[in-house]
C-alpha cells in the first residue's frame, strides 16, 4: 500500500539529515510502529509518509503512485494524520472538530450534509466519544481530546491512519483507552495504521511490525518478535533491558535494567 | 559696625534673587507675537535671539534660533547670555531651568484680542520702553475702534472663519469658536461668528455642522507656505460639494493668506482690516 | 444543533436584516432634525434643499463609509485571529494598521499635496503605507524555505508595529504645531468623508480583498487547529495563508486610509459574533462583516449625537465601548 525508497530529509544543504535513506513498505491491514528515541526523525518520517512534507531525496509511493502525483485532497481522502497534540484556539465543539475531517470529500463551498453528519457520528461512536458531541473541545481531558482527534481522522474515511506519538501526553488509564481503541479499529474496521512512538511497551503491545529508527536511519525492521531484542534496545536507547513475553498480557514487554554508555 | 551689617544684608538680598535690569539689552524671545511687539516699539536692536518660528520682521532672519514652543533649547538660550527671556506660560520646564539659572523671564499666554494690547503694554514696561509700548497699544486700539465703528451699523452676516482643513477636501475643518482673538477680530470686522455659541477657540466642524450653520460668508485663512492662484481656485472649488450653504451659492467664499492672521501681535490690526474688507467689501477699503 | 446549511441561512438572513436596519436608520439620526419629506422633495432644487444636503452629503456618505470600514475591519480581524491562531489578534497586530498610520502622518507632516483620480494624498499615502508594511512582514515571514511561519509572522508584525509607532512619534516631533494637532486628530479616526469619492475609491480594493477571503473560511477552521493537521486534510496551507494575509491586509489598508485607525472593531466584533453563531468560520466571517458594518454605523451615530459641542471622533467611541466589553469577556473566561 505504502512504500518508501531511500527517503531522506534535511532542512538545509549542509545540515545533518533528519531522516537518512529510509526504506520501508506497509501492507494493507498492518499495524506498524516506528520506534525510536526523541530526535530520531520519527515525526519527520511520518509527515513524509503522509505527504505533508516533501523528501529531499528518495521517493514515496502510495498504491504504486508517487506521492507527488496525488493531489492534496485525493491523498487526504485515503490517508489521515493524527498529530501529537491538538490545540483549539477557538471554541469549537467536538462535533465541529470531527466534521472537519470531511473536508477532503467536499468542495470549497460545499457544506456538510446528512451523510457527512452520519459518518461523523459513527466516528464518534467508534471512539466512545458520542456523549461529548456538543461539548467544547477545550473542556475535555487529554485522553478524551485524543480520542476525539482520532474520531476526526476516522471521519476522513481513510484507508491508512498515521499517528504521531498518540499516547505521549496521556496518563496510564487514557493510554490504555487509546491503545485498545487503535487495536480494535485495526482489527474490526481494517484500518491500516502506522504510529510513531518512543514508548517501547506500547509498541510491543500494539504493533505487529516495528521499524526501529535511530538518528534518522533504520537499524532494524520486521515483525515485533524478531526485531525487539535486548540488542536492538541497547542500540536504540543505550539501555540494558530484559525483553520477554508477559505471561498474562500475551505480548512482549521491555524492562530497563541498567544504563550502558 | 551698623554699616558693615547693612552692606552684608544688601549683598545677600541682591544675590538671592535674579536682578531684573531696567533696560534689558539681550532679549531672547520664544514667542513670535512678542518679537513683533518689541520690534513695533522700535526696540528690535535689543533682541538677541528668536524662536524657530519667527519670520517677521525680515530682520529676525539674521538672528540665532533657540528652538520652538515644545522644544526650546535651554543650552542655546544660556549660551546667548540673555538678561530677559520671553516664554510661554506652558513652557514649565524651561521656566524652572531659567529660575535655577537665575535668568529673568517674562511669561505670557494669549487669549482674547484685548489681551494683545495688555501684553504690549506689559512688555513695554518690562523692557523699559513703557511709553513706546503704550503708544503702540493705543494706536492699535484706535485703529480697531475705527474699524468697529465703520461696521457697527452694517448688518453682520453669519460668517464661518476656517483656519485649518485637509487640502483638497472638506475633511477636518477647524473653525474659530466663540472665544479667542480670531473670534474677536471677526466681530470687530463686522461679522457674526456662526459658532459664537461654542465657547472654545477651535471647533472641529463636521459636514453636517457646516450645512446646518448656513454661513453667508466663508473666510479661509492660509498661512505658512503661500498658495499659488491655481491652488486657491482649486481649494475654493472644494466648497462646491456643500452647495446649499448660502455663502457657496452666492460665491462669498474667500481665502486670505499671510501669517498676520495667526500671530496675535501688532499685525492683528492689518489682519482685522483684511477681514473687514472681505466681509464688507463695499464699505471698507 | 441544526445542520450547517440551516445555520448559515439563518445567520446571513439575521445579520443582513440588522445591517439593513442600520443603513436605513443611520442617515436619519443626527444632531439636526431633518424631515424625510423635505429630503426627497424633488420640487426643491438640490442646491437649495438643506435637509437633502444634510441627508445626502453629510450623513449618507458617513453611514456608507461606516459600513465599509466596519465590514473590512471586522472581517480582517476574523482572518488575522485564525491566521495567527489567537483570538486576541487584531488588524493592528501585524503592523498593517501602523503602516497606514505612518503613511498618513508623513503626508500630513511633509505637506504632500496632490490628488490622483479624485483621491487625496493622505488616503493614498496611508494605503501605500499599509501595503509597504504588509510587504515587509510577508518578506520576513517567508524568508525561511518552508513557507509562512506563523511565529515569525507574529514577531515580525509586533516588531514592525513598534517600529512604525516610533517613526510616527518621530514624525510628530518633527512636525510643527498645527500638523502635530492634525495628525493626532487623524489617529482618532473619523468617518466624516463628506462625499462619495473616497468611498468609491476604497470600494474596489475592499471588494478584491473580500473576493480573496471568500474561499477561505473552511480552510481557516482547519488551519486554526494547526498547519500540519490542515495540510494532512487536504488544505493548501501556504496558499491559504498567503491569501488570508493579503486579503485581510488589503481590507485593513483600505479601511484605515478611508477613516483613520478605528480601534476595537477587529477585536470585539468577531468575539461578539462567536457568542451568537459559534466558531465555524463559514458563519463567523460573513456574520462579522455584516455585524461590523452595523456596529460601526451605530458607533458613528453615537459619536455624532452624544457630544453637545461638536462630535466625538468615532475611534474614541469604539474604544470606550470596546475596551470595557473586552475586559468583561476576559473576566468571563
Amino acid at each position: 500500500m505504502l512504500r518508501a525508497d531511500r527517503v531522506s530529509f534535511g532542512y538545509r544543504a549542509a545540515a545533518p539529515l533528519v531522516v537518512d535513506e529510509v526504506s520501508l513498505a506497509i501492507a494493507p491491514g498492518e499495524l506498524v510502529g516506528i520506534l525510536g528515541p526523541n530526535g530520531s526523525g520519527k515525526t519527520t518520517l511520518l509527515k513524509m509518509l503522509g505527504g505533508t512534507l516533501t523528501p529531499s531525496a528518495g521517493e514515496i509511493q502510495f498504491e504504486r503512485r508517487p506521492l507527488r502525483d496525488w493531489s492534496r485532497r485525493e491523498l487526504a481522502r485515503r490517508i489521515a494524520l493524527v498529530p501529537q497534540e491538538t490545540h483549539a484556539p477557538f471554541d469549537f465543539t467536538v462535533l465541529d472538530i470531527v466534521l472537519m475531517g470531511r473536508f477532503p470529500h467536499l468542495g470549497t463551498f460545499a457544506l456538510e450534509g446528512p451523510a457527512d453528519l452520519a459518518i461523523a457520528r459513527q466516528a464518534l461512536a467508534s471512539t466512545g466519544t458520542s456523549a461529548f458531541e456538543a461539548r467544547p473541545f477545550a473542556t475535555l481531558s487529554g485522553g478524551e481530546k485524543q480520542r476525539v482527534v482520532i474520531a476526526s481522522a476516522l471521519a476522513q474515511s481513510p484507508e491508512l491512519l498515521l499517528l504521531d506519538e498518540p499516547t505521549a501526553s496521556l496518563d496510564l488509564g487514557h493510554q490504555l483507552d487509546v491503545q485498545l481503541l487503535l487495536a480494535a479499529l485495526n482489527r474490526d474496521r481494517r484500518v491500516t495504521m502506522v504510529l510513531s512512538t518512543h514508548d517501547l511497551n506500547l509498541a510491543a503491545a500494539l504493533c505487529r511490525h516495528l521499524i526501529l529508527l535511530r538518528d534518522g536511519r533504520v537499524i532494524a525492521q520486521g515483525p515485533t518478535e524478531a526485531v525487539l531484542t535486548p540488542e536492538t534496545v541497547r542500540a536504540l536507547y543505550g539501555v540494558d533491558a530484559d525483553v520477554h513475553r508477559h505471561p498474562i498480557a500475551g505480548h512482549l514487554t521491555v524492562t530497563p535494567l541498567a544504563r550502558v554508555r | 559696625m551698623k554699616y558693615v551689617l547693612a552692606i552684608l544684608l544688601l549683598t545677600a538680598a541682591a544675590m538671592g534673587r535674579p536682578q531684573t535690569p531696567a533696560r534689558p539689552q539681550r532679549i531672547v524671545s520664544l514667542i513670535p507675537a512678542v518679537t513683533e511687539m518689541i520690534y513695533a516699539m522700535g526696540d528690535g536692536s535689543r533682541v538677541a535671539a528668536v524662536s524657530n518660528f519667527d519670520h517677521f520682521p525680515a530682520d529676525v532672519d539674521r538672528l540665532p534660533r533657540v528652538g520652538g514652543l515644545l522644544d526650546p533649547s535651554v543650552e542655546r538660550i544660556l549660551a546667548i547670555k540673555p538678561d530677559l527671556v520671553i516664554v510661554y506660560a506652558t513652557q514649565k520646564e524651561l521656566i524652572e531651568r531659567l529660575d535655577r539659572a537665575g535668568i529673568p523671564y517674562f511669561s505670557y499666554q494669549h487669549r482674547a484680542l484685548a489681551d494683545i494690547m495688555t501684553t504690549i503694554r506689559a512688555v513695554g514696561a518690562r523692557i523699559g520702553s513703557a511709553a513706546r509700548g503704550d503708544a503702540v497699544a493705543a494706536e492699535m486700539d484706535r485703529t480697531l475702534a475705527g474699524i468697529r465703528a465703520k461696521t457697527a451699523n452694517l448688518p453682520h452676516p453669519a460668517t464661518l472663519l476656517v483656519f485649518e482643513r485637509d487640502p483638497g477636501s472638506l475633511r477636518n475643518v477647524y473653525a474659530s469658536g466663540g472665544y479667542g482673538f480670531l473670534h474677536d477680530m471677526l466681530e470687530i470686522a463686522g461679522g457674526r461668528n456662526v459658532f459664537a455659541g461654542m465657547k472654545q477657540q477651535a471647533v472641529q466642524a463636521s459636514t453636517e455642522m457646516l450645512l446646518t450653520s448656513k454661513p453667508d460668508v466663508i473666510v479661509e485663512l492660509r498661512y505658512g507656505d503661500s498658495l499659488k492662484n491655481a491652488d486657491i481656485a482649486r481649494e475654493l472649488r472644494a466648497w462646491d460639494a456643500l452647495a446649499s450653504i448660502p455663502a457657496v451659492r452666492t460665491h462669498r467664499v474667500s481665502v486670505l493668506t499671510g501669517d498676520e492672521f495667526v500671530v496675535p501681535g501688532p499685525r492683528v490690526v492689518e489682519a482685522t482690516l483684511k477681514l473687514a474688507r472681505v466681509i464688507h467689501p463695499d464699505v471698507v477699503r | 444543533m441544526p445542520p450547517i446549511r440551516t445555520r448559515l441561512a439563518l445567520t446571513l438572513t439575521g445579520f443582513s436584516a440588522l445591517l439593513a436596519v442600520a443603513l436605513v436608520a443611520g442617515p436619519l439620526i443626527g444632531s439636526t432634525h431633518i424631515s424625510l419629506g423635505r429630503v426627497f422633495d424633488r420640487s426643491i432644487a438640490f442646491a437649495d434643499n438643506t435637509d437633502a444636503q444634510i441627508f445626502f452629503v453629510a450623513r449618507l456618505p458617513r453611514v456608507l463609509a461606516a459600513a465599509l470600514v466596519g465590514a473590512s475591519l471586522a472581517a480582517a480581524g476574523v482572518v488575522f485571529q485564525a491566521l495567527l491562531r489567537n483570538p486576541l489578534a487584531t488588524p493592528d497586530t501585524l503592523g498593517v494598521s501602523s503602516g497606514a498610520a505612518l503613511g498618513a502622518m508623513l503626508a500630513i507632516t511633509f505637506h504632500v499635496d496632490f490628488a490622483v483620480a479624485g483621491v487625496a494624498s493622505i488616503p493614498l499615502a496611508s494605503f501605500a503605507g499599509s501595503v509597504g508594511a504588509l510587504g515587509i512582514v510577508y518578506a520576513l515571514a517567508s524568508a525561511r524555505r518552508r513557507g509562512l511561519s506563523t511565529i515569525v509572522l507574529l514577531l515580525a508584525g509586533v516588531t514592525m508595529t513598534a517600529f512604525f509607532q516610533a517613526l510616527i512619534l518621530f514624525t510628530q516631533y518633527l512636525a510643527d504645531f498645527a500638523d502635530t494637532f492634525r495628525t493626532v486628530r487623524w489617529l482618532m479616526g473619523t468617518l466624516d468623508v463628506g462625499s462619495f469619492a473616497p468611498i468609491l475609491a476604497a470600494l474596489p480594493i475592499v471588494l478584491v480583498a473580500f473576493a480573496m477571503l471568500a474561499t477561505l473560511p473552511r480552510s481557516l477552521d482547519l488551519i486554526s487547529l494547526g498547519a500540519d493537521a490542515a495540510a494532512a486534510r487536504g488544505v493548501n496551507v501556504l496558499a491559504a495563508e498567503r491569501l488570508a494575509l493579503a486579503g485581510a491586509s488589503l481590507a485593513t489598508g483600505a479601511a484605515v486610509s478611508l477613516a483613520g485607525p478605528v480601534g476595537f472593531i477587529g477585536l470585539v466584533v468577531p468575539h461578539l459574533v462567536r457568542l451568537v453563531v459559534g466558531s465555524d468560520h463559514r458563519l463567523v466571517l460573513p456574520a462579522s462583516a455584516l455585524f461590523g458594518a452595523a456596529f460601526l454605523i451605530a458607533c458613528d451615530a453615537v459619536a455624532r449625537t452624544v457630544w453637545s459641542s461638536g462630535e466625538l471622533p468615532v475611534g474614541i467611541v469604539t474604544a470606550l465601548i470596546g475596551g470595557p466589553f473586552f475586559l468583561w469577556l476576559l473576566v468571563r473566561k
